[in-house]
């Protein structure tokens, strides 16, 4: 499953937002997206990917730039 | 400046999330017919077995009750208590998209031990599955404010959003607030009222560790609460929420709405005496204050809703309270206690019993202590409703007690709106 149909389904469970409306040009606020959403589905992605995203990272704002910072980190944590 | 004008205080709705009930007509209903809410039940995954007679909302699905982004940032306190809130704003024929951000409407909550479930469950997760981390909203999940806040964004409510932690006095105390802010001028209309989920493994072995909860089994569970009685062995917890839509007389007047019932008193005070042993002199001065605020003669009320929680000392102080305000009249001053059949919902106990008496001024009937054949000798010296639900055709006033651990109390006077 790529980036973009994990997110559809995470929002699809959480919020109900129909698949169709959830692409890369949307905004997170338009999916039903707020920032406490934001932070759960961070949690989840961290969890399922098992990587640890920075605190300090830029929040994204569209479907595009969740997918961007998920795929750049998607690499699993290495042992010391 | 002059004091403003009083405003009268209009109960022009009500809402409750109990196990199978759809509203508060259906509660009392089920109430006068001698229904328990009382069921064993079994703790899902305590960490070795726990069974506790308990009123558990087995049939809730929080996601058709307040929707799927609600139920998924609530605590199962804030899904019960959301959920009674908008039966309430429902049932007082309130417009259902809110009211736009009214600074003149508001909500006044109470709650014992708010978002303890989801504090077990951060704790489950650190202790039992040895992770290092909890979900990000946990703290929005668990602050004890957070339903009263829910239900404030949802109903566009912009006066005060208020929730009180009176332990079981706490929506008892809610709903004298939003009566004080609505008599005041202060506001127009507020919901009024508490929620609570206890059933958590910690709280329940807290409490057990008093050696106040009632034993029971499959079969006697329903039966495991009995306030006043001799053999009475605790109390009873449960989960669950109450709500009360208070209006002010004229608005609600104005709009055509249907009003239950008057609230014309509220009475507090503390014991300040003893953190657990309740003191029937503070009681007392709760009732009195009630009665004063509302300008009640003793021999109006027609029916107390008791605390009556059945532990050997809260039972005989409370009816001690009631035989000094009332003197000669109590023995002739109906009394019942309804923890009985829907259990103490610590922080929303209150707000259900404050329903109740509501319901017991429009039906005209009072529902009766369960499971009591005959009071306690230490109990006796009031008009207790037992053995079946008793007709009122002449219920005027209701009275509901509530006394918290902490030596706090909190008294609501009713009256009848016909």
């Amino acid at each position: 499953m790529d980036t973009l149909e994990q997110i559809r389904e995470y929002i699809g469970k959480k919020v109900g937002t129909p698949a169709e409306q959830i692409v890369p040009e949307a905004t997170l606020d338009a999916i039903g997206v707020d920032s406490l959403m934001l932070l759960d589905l961070m949690f989840d992605f961290e969890d399922m990917l098992k990587i640890k995203l920075p605190n300090d990272l830029p929040r994204p704002e569209t479907v595009a730039e969740l997918i961007a910072v998920f795929d750049q980190y998607n690499k699993p944590v290495q042992d010391a | 400046m002059p004091e403003a004008a009083l405003h009268r205080v209009a109960v022009t709705g009500l809402g409750v999330t109990a196990p199978g009930v759809e509203s508060a007509n259906d509660l009392f209903t089920r109430l006068l017919a001698g229904e328990s809410f009382i069921r064993l039940f079994r703790h899902p995954h305590a960490a070795s077995p726990l069974e506790i007679p308990a009123v558990h909302c087995h049939d809730f699905d929080a996601l058709a009750a307040v929707g799927r982004v609600q139920a998924t940032t609530m605590d199962r306190f804030s899904h019960l208590g959301a959920t009674a809130a908008y039966r309430a704003w429902a049932d007082a024929g309130l417009n259902p998209d809110g009211m736009g951000g009214d600074e003149r409407c508001g909500i006044s909550w109470g709650t014992g031990v708010g978002g303890t479930m989801t504090f077990e469950q951060g704790y489950r997760d650190i202790m039992m599955t040895g992770r290092d981390r909890v979900p990000p909203l946990s703290v929005v999940l668990a602050m004890n404010n957070a339903c009263a806040s829910h239900v404030a964004i949802r109903l566009g409510l912009g006066s005060a959003c208020t929730t009180y932690s009176v332990a079981c006095a706490s929506s008892a105390v809610a709903v004298g607030d939003a009566f004080t802010r609505i008599r005041s001028g202060q506001d127009k209309i507020v919901i009024a009222g508490g929620s609570e989920a206890p059933l958590s493994e910690a709280v329940i072995r807290a409490w057990d560790a008093m050696r106040v909860l009632a034993p029971g089994n499959e079969e006697t569970a329903p039966m495991a609460c009995r306030p006043f009685h001799a053999r009475r062995q605790g109390l009873v917890l449960g989960e669950g929420g109450a709500a009360l839509v208070l209006e002010e007389w004229g608005h609600a007047k104005a709009r055509g709405a249907r009003i239950l019932a008057e609230l014309v008193g509220y009475g507090s005070s503390c014991d300040n005496v003893h953190l657990v042993k309740p003191d029937a002199k503070g009681q007392v001065r709760a009732i009195r204050a009630a009665l004063a605020q509302g300008g009640i003669a003793l021999q109006d009320v027609g029916y107390v809703n008791a605390h009556g929680t059945a532990t050997r000392e809260g039972d005989p102080a409370e009816i001690a309270a009631l035989r000094e305000v009332f003197a000669a009249g109590a023995e002739r001053l109906p009394v019942s206690a309804t923890k009985s059949a829907h259990g103490h919902l610590l922080g929303a106990t209150g707000a259900i019993e404050a329903l109740i008496a509501v319901q017991s001024l429009v039906h005209k009937a009072i529902p009766h202590t369960q499971h009591l054949e005959a009071p306690s000798e230490d109990c006796l010296g009031v008009d207790h409703v037992l053995g079946s639900a008793r007709q009122a055709p002449d219920l005027r006033v209701a009275l509901s007690n509530s006394f918290a651990f902490g030596g706090s109390n909190a008294v609501l006077a009713f009256c009848a709106a016909d």
